[in-house]
């Protein structure tokens, strides 16, 4: 069914490699290249069963690098691949706990992998959490105008949505925190920074969904001061984010590979209706 | 220096006969050649020109596809192909921004292509920067219509139709 010339049968096959080959134990960013694959896949084919099957008949968990790097790939499937992606995703919340299971708090290398494991499978499920709740967002949460319009049609309820929206922003910034704080002096860290890649970009489409859904709001809503606990959050938000933009932009491996967003200084107002920051 | 180029493309011709690549599917692969230099206006011309003919754009669009899923080493298919693209999209039959549109993951994913090689030089980067250019073209309806449509102006003032 796509309209490039492909070959289900190679397709499956490469699949299994690509896959494996992704989780290897080399304590390494999972390779782009096998990412992709996975991606295009399934864009082409509108499934991702093969992958999760695929991940399951891995031997990964058994050790918390390749564990580690399965979680990579699948935040950024979830985040590149196409729609039904994120639905199948939805429904391997058990595989995601055992993968939080299997691995003890610092693993059998004792490189600390357990503990970003761990909290990894918390913010993937929170992330599918959030979806399953909010099915009109896409799995990277691009910006479409439509929707921050759409959510904010019933200020109550667009109200919940930047509220949990915030919440998701928040548990992103932790998990950063977390995996900075877990680098090591005597490791190049590619493997943990190849987790911060998605979570960059993660949060500043969080970001410009945000300040488009309040200034909506601020726009609908004549009781402004009803908005001031959204608002000062919005601004802790911005100041956080900032710090951890400023962090990424030192990691020389990072930067080579996504361009990490600069953002104003102060928090830009929400009430004056100028355009949002677009993507670098 | 040439004379290396020369034997490649010698081998090059030899692979279009033995895979049976038709004339026009040759023209795609010698544009996106592994040569250190771009492809010529004249060569993106002729093939953007035969992305109007239905079964000529068929097999243009599959070379395009084969060489954007090249290996890291072959980065310079790569970008040479989305460098052709970019300028199909801009000359091409309206088929080419059909296609790229339905099939813009393969273009979306290449945003972060790696390849360094061996002299440690990130050769990806081009690539990285070519891909997030055309999502962006290709996510810009607006752009893409007033780039096109600039185009064929000054293809009709240079060739002095139109405008009459």
């Amino acid at each position: 069914f796509p309209s490039r010339p492909v070959d289900r049968e190679k397709a499956e096959h490469d699949l299994a490699l690509n896959i494996k080959k992704a989780t290897s134990p080399d304590e390494t960013a999972p390779k782009q290249k096998h990412v992709r694959k996975c991606i295009v896949y399934t864009w082409d084919y509108h499934t991702s069963e093969s992958i999760w099957t695929g991940l399951k008949v891995q031997p990964i968990l058994s050790d918390e690098v390749q564990t580690f790097k399965a979680l990579i790939t699948v935040h950024k499937i979830i985040r590149g691949g196409h729609p039904v992606t994120l639905k199948d995703a939805q429904n391997q919340t058990s595989w995601l706990d055992t993968c939080a299971r299997s691995i003890s708090e610092d693993g059998i290398r004792g490189s600390g992998y357990g503990v970003l494991i761990r909290a990894y499978v918390e913010f993937l499920k929170s992330k599918l959490a959030y979806h399953r709740i909010h099915p009109e967002f896409n799995g990277n949460f691009d910006y479409e105008d439509y929707v921050s319009l759409k959510n904010v049609d019933d200020p109550n309820e667009g109200y919940e949505t930047i509220n949990e929206l915030m919440d998701l922003q928040d548990r992103i910034d932790q998990f950063q925190r977390l995996i900075f704080a877990q680098f090591r002096k005597s490791s190049n860290n590619e493997c943990r920074i190849a987790a911060l890649v998605p979570l960059v970009e993660e949060s500043y489409g969080i970001y410009r969904f945000l300040t488009n859904m309040l200034r909506a709001l601020h726009r609908r809503i004549e009781f402004i001061d009803a908005l001031a606990p959204l608002g000062s959050r919005f601004n802790a938000q911005h100041y956080a984010l900032l710090k951890f933009y400023f962090e990424c932009s030192n990691l020389r491996y990072l930067t080579s590979l996504i361009s990490v967003p600069k953002l104003p200084q102060d928090p830009p107002s929400l009430i004056d209706g100028s355009a949002p920051p677009a993507i670098p | 220096m040439s004379k290396k180029y020369m034997a490649k493309d010698a081998v090059r011709s030899i692979k279009n006969y033995t895979k049976g690549y038709s004339e026009t599917q040759a023209k795609v692969r010698s544009a996106t050649s592994n040569n250190p230099w771009g492809p010529s206006g004249s060569a993106m011309y002729e093939i953007a020109q035969a992305t109007y003919n239905p079964h000529h754009f068929i097999e243009i669009m599959e070379m395009i596809d084969k060489r954007l899923n090249d290996h890291g080493k072959n980065w310079r298919h790569v970008f040479k192909a989305l460098t052709l693209l970019h300028y199909c999209l801009n000359e091409g039959s309206p088929d080419v921004v059909a296609y790229a549109k339905e099939n813009i993951y393969i273009v979306k994913t290449l945003q972060e292509f790696q390849y360094i090689d061996e002299q440690s030089k990130d050769q990806g980067i081009v690539v990285r920067q070519k891909a997030k250019e055309i999502t962006n073209l290709l996510l810009d309806e607006d752009r893409l219509n007033s780039e096109r449509r600039q185009r064929t102006d000054m293809r009709n003032r240079m060739t002095g139709r139109g405008d009459l």
